[in-house]
């Protein structure tokens, strides 16, 4: 199946199995920052934004992308080195594995507004919900998504 | 992966999905997180995918003139449902059952009627939509019909939605005097799929008398559990001294209709023992408001 989507803001053409995954595609481009984990929508490891709105790349079907725009960690570290800076500055990881997603996960909640919101606490978690992480207890995680917010 | 690539089609309108389905062959997905999830466990293997998300006809939410009734398109997302001011005001209980499937980003692609059309009795739509007393509407070759929720499951994971046949919609009444919730429970993880959901909806006359009420429930039974609860409630002043002896008759019935299994949620006994539970709570909140 043939089909064009953006990637990190540059026009693709491909063609692939359109029941192939998003997040099987993105690896196999050298695109090796979104992480496969659980491999069924729980762990958000593998989060990218789709027109915007966080999704699962695993859970993916690249026949859904045709026009979509698509952005990974590696076009947000360009496009926001803000939200990588306060990752760092925060401390928000240890081994890693999901603080691409937990990145992701920040980027869509800054999309969406919260930063405006009465409540952006409360924001925060609803937004991070479903980014599973083991080691740092999410509260450094909570605070790198504030500070972005305020930088 | 097989060899040969699965067709692959969006159209873009109602007509157009109809003939790509014509065949009876087809699977049709929207946000596609359980299509997905099928294919990847190997469970299904699909020669012909349909991708109705991108068909305006199912995109829209339409209050009637009088308000009363709305009307979903299948492809509306559940995010877009938890998030729509008017939907949150108008129907609270479907609002945050939307809100709390999954995670944001099952939400973000997820849709009303892919959760009809996956018939997985541990959805959470499925009960809500039956306790506000929906109606799915469905497009054939032979034109539309209509069919109350509860009868759209058939079995586990199974509908009587015709190979043919797209789930178009849903329309929700919204009857002045009507208060509905819903309870999801999790004991472990809130990213679980309930061990038990109920929703339930009461209706009162301008004198405070039950007029109506309707309890369903996820994760209870091979398809989403509907109780009896108007026949135990209808006539009933909401503010009667017994009203909560009431609300507990309705509970037991619950429990005793439900067919719960040992799983990694929970043992069936204790699944019925939180049945009773958290119907009582769901019809309290209605009643108590």
């Amino acid at each position: 199946m043939r089909l064009e989507l953006t990637l990190n803001g540059s026009p693709v053409d491909l063609d692939e199995d359109p029941t192939a995954t998003l997040l099987d595609w993105l690896r196999s481009l050298g695109l090796t920052g979104t992480k496969e984990g659980c491999g069924i929508g729980v762990c958000g490891a593998c989060t990218v934004l789709g027109d915007g709105r966080p999704i699962s790349a695993c859970l993916t079907l690249i026949g859904t992308l045709d026009g979509v725009s698509v952005l990974t960690v590696e076009g947000v570290a360009q496009s926001e080195p803000t939200l990588v800076e306060a990752f760092v500055d925060c401390e928000a990881m240890q081994c890693g594995i999901c603080t691409p997603g937990h990145v992701m996960a920040a980027a869509a909640a800054k999309l969406a507004g919260i930063g405006a919101s009465a409540d952006v606490d409360s924001e925060i978690r609803y937004w991070l919900e479903g980014n599973l992480c083991r080691c740092t207890g999410y509260e450094t995680i909570v605070a790198a998504l504030r500070s972005y917010l305020e930088r | 992966m097989s060899a040969d690539r699965a067709v692959f089609v969006s159209p873009t309108s109602l007509s157009g999905a109809l003939e790509e389905m014509a065949s009876g062959q087809a699977t049709v997905l929207a946000g596609g997180t359980s299509v997905a999830l099928l294919i990847g466990q190997r469970l299904i293997e699909p020669s012909k995918l349909v991708h109705v998300a991108r068909i305006p006809e199912l995109r829209a939410v339409h209050f009637d003139a009088s308000r009363s009734a709305v009307r979903l398109g299948a492809a509306v997302t559940l995010a877009e449902i938890a998030r729509n001011v008017e939907l949150v005001a108008a129907l609270p209980s479907l609002a945050y059952a939307a809100g709390v499937v999954g995670n944001p980003r099952v939400r973000s692609v997820a849709t009303v009627g892919g959760a009809l059309a996956h018939g997985d009795p541990r959805q959470d739509l499925p009960p809500v939509l039956i306790s506000l007393g929906t109606s799915v509407w469905l497009s054939g070759p032979g034109g539309e019909r209509s069919i109350p929720a509860a009868t759209l499951a058939t079995g586990f994971m199974e509908t009587c939605v015709a190979p043919d046949e797209l789930i178009t919609g849903v329309v929700i009444p919204l009857p002045p005097g009507q208060r509905a919730h819903y309870s999801r429970f999790t004991p472990q993880s809130v990213a679980d799929y309930p061990t038990v959901g109920v929703a339930a909806s009461v209706r009162c006359d301008s004198n405070g008398t039950i007029t109506d009420a309707k309890v369903a429930l996820a994760g209870v039974a091979s398809t989403a559990l509907t109780v009896d609860a108007a026949g135990l409630l209808a006539g009933v002043p909401a503010g009667d001294a017994d009203i909560a002896a009431r609300l507990s008759e309705v509970a037991r019935q619950a429990a005793a209709d439900a067919e719960p299994i040992d799983d990694r949620l929970g043992s069936a006994s204790y699944k019925r023992a939180m049945i009773a539970v958290w119907t009582r709570r769901a019809l309290l909140a209605c009643v108590a408001g």
